[in-house]
């Protein structure tokens, strides 16, 4: 497949970019001692996209021969062709690439298939059944664990020709606690890059398991919070929220020209000089961040971009695209789903820089206020900064310590106030390592984290 | 039987699986061709074409049922012994079986004679004019994201009990995603979409208009204010506030995990008498009409709340069974996954008061064109910000209001609705009218 995909990049008339994708995926799902769901599936296709007459031309097949693939490359030739009769900007170009050629394997010693159907399905059980045994308030409960594995080859007519492989397991755990008519719900989740030892080292399950069903229980006797402004305290699951959902997507430089409010604001302070903010596919120290991305889907080399240093927006994420259009290089962001999706301007690992405050003084300076911890299911973003994210669980803060549970809080309001009001960032630090995806036309695993931060935010809450 | 490539292939699946040791088994076929031109920043980014064809297998093996898909038919043989495997790895269920043979009825409608002769060069036309319509509201307005799409779904299902199902459908779609801009002000952006069955029936005029003008509205809000009352829902709010708990609580797949409130509750009041939702799947031409359902059984009207009293649960043919009911014919889901749950058309029903006389019956509240926020749908707790929101005070639309969030419950709420409106909007196969809801907790951003 290398070979014939090389052939037929390096032989088109125009630019052709040529994708070949196989994704192998497994979804388990138990609830209650019952399993929901044991479904194994394949996708295997290839993806080319032409640049001819200055505009894109997509197109993809399930068809694998050469004399497909060829006929499937004219296909995106002539596509292309429409789309640039009624194109109104500039033609598109590509910011210069130097070829990259080599394979980027999977980074574990444990691959998921050498721990068969049999083992995985026993040990979603007996995490299904320990929420259930774990209090008499349990009224449900669910396991899920999936797992999907990629291998990508890319060849364009530039001359990059790389193999990528990809694995990323994931394991999520619901508990729903009642109680009079009343039912509220936990979970926790956990995911990786990488083999099946690194998804059990990520985050010991029992302790997704406790976590899920003392939130659940937590919940049923918490009062609501009380809403409008105040001084909180977000833990890294947030702050990497924050970074990737109501940040990261206002410097996606597709969103920027679509209209974003950073656009024409680089070198300007959008936040707090205590902020240092990043996108890597291959940050340092991490090597299994669910958003682990090697090599994108133009053939760009992971690197490390800083977005906000120190407060001063410093760049955007690009594809080659709009690389050229800025008159930058490409910081490695062009990603696709299937061989059936065109690559897009995707964050990988997003995360705002640890800073030198003690996590206990950064508790201290909060006299009264809220810590919040963890993104509930739920949330969105504007191109504004406009941002409104659910939030799994809340605490009041009195005179720096702990003060009890509240629920139903949510907090929103404008990303870059956020960042500006930030005055304490901690000295610790953690990714996010979840199971979800980032939605974007196209679903996308990503990962993010930080450390603590203490800032002002808008929390929704009830009104009496 | 027919010669339908489709049938063929399925009933080729439902042979090897019989072959690989399988007690039963259910071979669901989706062939997609489609064609979608893309806007991003403002302009034509990208024109392509896809064809993908995916088999997903399900097999029943002395109770226990396993589920492979593919989309390499070359690869039909071990799909269907993998099926057979995974089946013989998981635990026997009393309630695991397939659909009986139904008698279908086609709604008529969904087919477009004339698909054939619309290129991706129409798919270009039309998303320029998208463009033009953003235009000529007002040249502040981007079009940050926009796509127009065409496709023709060929669906199949074979079962060894005897099914045997065909149909060919078409729909033609499309989305814009609008911010507005005025020198360092940027608005919220708006989000809207539209849907039809036939090309000649595509109008994007309406929808971009509208993402335009709340997108505009935006653009001037102020700070609002914080109390506790009246909040008038668009139809784009209230599907997101109301419908989506809705339907989770009546998914017969969440009763059965536990997780819904209503799982005891037919035949009882769970909202307001102002609240009747009904389900259709067989309405001719409907967005989400089709034959039959993800395992062959047709789709029938059914009212799932009579004036506020839980009429009725969505089953598949594994809820139901586990449940002691019959299949409505809700089972919903692609090639790529085992049968879930899910509506077809819905329509909340409209009430008799048009949105300007609800309005001018609100002395003092909050209107609501987009809810961006966070339902949970087991506690029923919902908060949220209030997207393109105006006050309402002394009957009559006041000023633009920014960063204002609403929150409450669910379940509280739906016994609060006050009124429905005359007038309905239709959101891809979904007819809902503006909704009014009282004691909503408002708090000023």
């Amino acid at each position: 497949m290398e070979q014939l995909l090389a052939d037929l990049a390096a032989r088109s008339p125009e630019w052709l970019e040529a994708r070949y994708q196989e994704r192998r995926s497994l979804a388990l799902s138990v609830r209650q001692g019952h399993v929901e769901q044991c479904a194994v599936g394949c996708t295997r296709g290839v993806g080319l996209r032409a640049l001819a007459q200055g505009s894109f031309g997509f197109a993809s097949t399930t068809d694998l021969s050469e004399s497909a693939l060829q006929r499937t490359a004219v296909v995106a030739r002539e596509l292309a062709g429409a789309a640039a009769a009624t194109r109104r900007g500039p033609a598109v170009r590509l910011a210069p690439l130097a070829p990259l050629q080599g394979a980027f394997p999977v980074p574990t010693n444990d691959p998921l298939s050498a721990h068969p159907l049999e083992e995985k399905l026993a040990w979603v059980r007996r995490l299904d059944e320990a929420v259930r045994a774990a209090s008499p308030a349990m009224v449900s409960s669910s396991v899920t664990y999936s797992e999907t594995e990629e291998d990508r080859i890319l060849a364009t007519s530039g001359g990059t020709l790389v193999h990528v492989l990809d694995a990323r397991p994931s394991l999520r755990v619901l508990a729903v606690a009642g109680r009079g008519g009343e039912q509220t719900m936990g979970h926790a989740t956990v995911g990786v890059s990488g083999g099946w030892a690194e998804l059990v080292a990520a985050r010991e399950p029992g302790a997704l398991v406790e976590e899920a069903v003392r939130i659940a229980i937590d919940q049923l006797s918490a009062p609501h919070a009380q809403g409008g402004s105040a001084t909180v305290v977000l833990d890294p699951e947030l702050v990497g929220t924050l970074c990737h959902e109501a940040i990261g997507h206002t410097v996606e430089a597709d969103i920027v020209l679509g209209g974003a409010i950073t656009a024409g604001k680089l070198g300007t302070r959008v936040a707090s000089d205590l902020v240092t903010m990043c996108d890597a596919g291959l940050p340092p120290g991490a090597p299994h961040v669910v958003g682990r991305l090697p090599v994108d889907d133009e053939g760009v080399a992971a690197q490390r971009t800083v977005l906000i240093e120190r407060g001063f927006l410093k760049s955007y994420l690009h594809n080659r695209e709009t690389a050229e259009r800025y008159g930058v290089a490409p910081t490695g962001n062009a990603r696709a789903f299937l061989f059936s999706d065109e690559p897009i301007i995707r964050m990988t690992n997003t995360y705002i820089e640890r800073g030198d405050t003690p996590l206990e003084s950064v508790f201290a300076g909060v006299t009264d206020g809220y810590y919040l911890r963890g993104f509930a299911m739920g949330g969105q973003a504007d191109s504004s900064a406009e941002f409104m994210f659910g939030v799994r669980e809340a605490f009041r803060i009195v005179r720096g310590k702990l003060a009890g549970r509240v629920r139903g809080v949510t907090i929103s309001g404008n990303a870059f106030d956020v960042l500006q009001s930030i005055d304490a960032v901690a000295e610790d630090f953690a990714w996010e390592y979840g199971a979800g995806m980032c939605g974007k036309g196209q679903p996308a695993k990503v990962d993010a984290g930080g450390p603590h931060i203490r800032c002002r935010i808008t929390l929704g809450g009830r009104q009496s | 039987m027919s010669s339908s490539p489709w049938l063929e292939v399925c009933q080729e699946g439902c042979r090897l699986a019989l072959g690989a040791g399988a007690n039963e088994a259910e071979a669901f076929a989706c062939d997609v061709d489609e064609v979608t031109v893309t806007l991003e920043k403002h302009d034509l980014q990208i024109a392509r074409a896809s064809r993908s064809s995916t088999i997903g297998l399900r097999v029943v093996v002395d109770r226990r049922m396993g589920f492979v898909s593919t989309n390499s038919l070359d690869e039909l043989r071990s799909a269907a012994s993998d099926a057979v495997a995974v089946a013989k790895a998981t635990p026997a269920d009393p309630h695991s079986r397939l659909a009986e043979p139904c008698a279908l009825k086609p709604p008529g409608g969904l087919l477009d004679p004339e698909a054939s002769t619309f290129s991706a060069r129409d798919a270009v036309r039309v998303a320029a004019r998208i463009l033009e319509v953003a235009e000529a509201v007002d040249r502040r307005v981007i079009v940050g994201d926009a796509s127009v799409s065409a496709v023709r779904t060929t669906r199949a299902l074979v079962t060894t009990r005897g099914a045997a199902a065909e149909e060919t459908t078409t729909l033609f779609s499309h989305h814009v995603l609008v911010t507005a801009k005025d020198g360092e002000r940027v608005s919220s952006m708006d989000f809207q979409s539209g849907a039809a069955r036939r090309a000649r029936d595509v109008d994007v005029e309406p929808t971009v208009r509208q993402a335009c003008v709340n997108a505009l509205d935006s653009l001037a809000s102020e700070r609002g204010e914080t109390f506790r009352g009246l909040v008038i829902l668009s139809p784009s709010a209230a599907l997101d506030l109301l419908l989506v708990p809705i339907l989770f609580q009546v998914n017969g797949r969440n009763a059965l995990r536990g997780l819904t409130r209503w799982r005891a509750s037919l035949g009882s009041a769970v909202a307001s008498s102002a609240i009747s939702l009904s389900d259709d799947g067989t309405i001719p031409g409907g967005i989400a009409s089709a034959s039959f359902d993800r395992e062959g059984v047709p789709h029938a009207p059914l009212c799932l709340i009579d004036r506020g009293r839980l009429a009725a649960i969505l089953h598949n043919v594994y809820s139901a069974a586990a449940s002691g009911a019959v299949s409505t014919g809700h089972a919903s889901g692609s090639a790529s996954s085992p049968p879930l749950i899910g509506p077809t058309n819905l329509t909340l029903a409209s009430g008799r008061s048009s949105l300007d006389e609800i309005i001018a019956d609100t002395p003092h509240g909050l209107f609501v064109a987009r809810f961006s926020g966070n339902v949970d749908p087991v506690s029923g707790d919902f908060s949220g910000v209030a997207k393109a929101a105006r006050s309402i005070r002394n009957g009559v639309r006041a000023e633009p209001v920014a960063g204002t969030l609403v929150a409450g419950n669910v379940f509280e709420a739906l016994r609060a609705v006050v009124d429905t409106s005359r007038e309905s909007q239709q959101i891809f196969g979904i007819s809902v009218p503006y909704v009014r809801v009282d004691d909503v907790s408002v708090t000023a951003g």
